[in-house]
């Protein structure tokens, strides 16, 4: 079982890494990176403890898994909003752009908090 | 079973490593790195997986820790700075 999980989380993470070479935008690449590989590696860990049987071994393993998940997705919304922010990097966003309603509505305190800091 | 794992998560890595040289923008370098340290995470658990022996996986906590300051870091410094 535990072998089993490892192989589907390591073809998981190689069709991150198709994503990431073929795509053609860079919030695309990035879609695919957080998405597959947050599920490849957490595959990968649960292989790993299952075939273990040391605690301290497991407890790593699993630690490491949740704070995958935990820090995955709060990365990539920081990088995707820098990017989506940043001059200079093309990136398009095809039919709902929630993030530029978002901005236009909340213009004024995006300038004070720009300010602020 | 375990080597073929391995197999696959090295050319996951080729894939990442070729993101990270060419990539246009910072960001695709980031994202290239993102998922070498990936790479590297798995790599480690099949390590273990492989030998029995499970001293080297607190690595692979501080690793992923590393890989989401390091992230984070990154988007602050792009949200100045643009290319």
């Amino acid at each position: 079982m535990g072998p089993f999980l490892a192989l589907i989380g390591s073809a998981l993470t190689l069709l991150a890494a198709l994503g990431v070479v073929r795509f053609p935008d860079v919030l695309a690449r990035m879609h695919a990176l957080t998405k597959a590989s947050t599920v490849g590696l957490v595959l990968v860990l649960l292989g790993g403890a299952l075939t273990l049987d040391d605690t301290n071994a497991i407890t790593s393993l699993l630690l490491a898994g949740a704070l995958q998940i935990l820090t995955m997705p709060v990365g990539a919304n920081l990088m995707s909003r820098a990017t989506y922010g940043a001059r200079g990097i093309e990136s398009t966003v095809d039919t709902v752009d929630e993030l530029a309603e978002d901005l236009a509505a909340n213009e004024p305190a995006a300038d004070d908090s720009a300010a602020d800091r | 079973m375990i080597a073929a794992s391995f197999v696959l998560v090295a050319l996951a890595g080729l894939g990442f490593g070729y993101r990270l040289l060419v990539g246009p923008s910072l960001t695709d370098r980031v994202v290239g790195l993102d998922g070498l340290l990936i790479v590297g995470v798995s790599a480690i658990t099949l390590q273990a997986m492989h030998t029995g022996e499970g001293s080297f996986l607190p690595v692979a906590v501080v690793v992923t820790l590393v890989g989401f300051v390091s992230t984070a870091v990154v988007a602050r410094y792009i949200e100045g700075r643009g290319r």
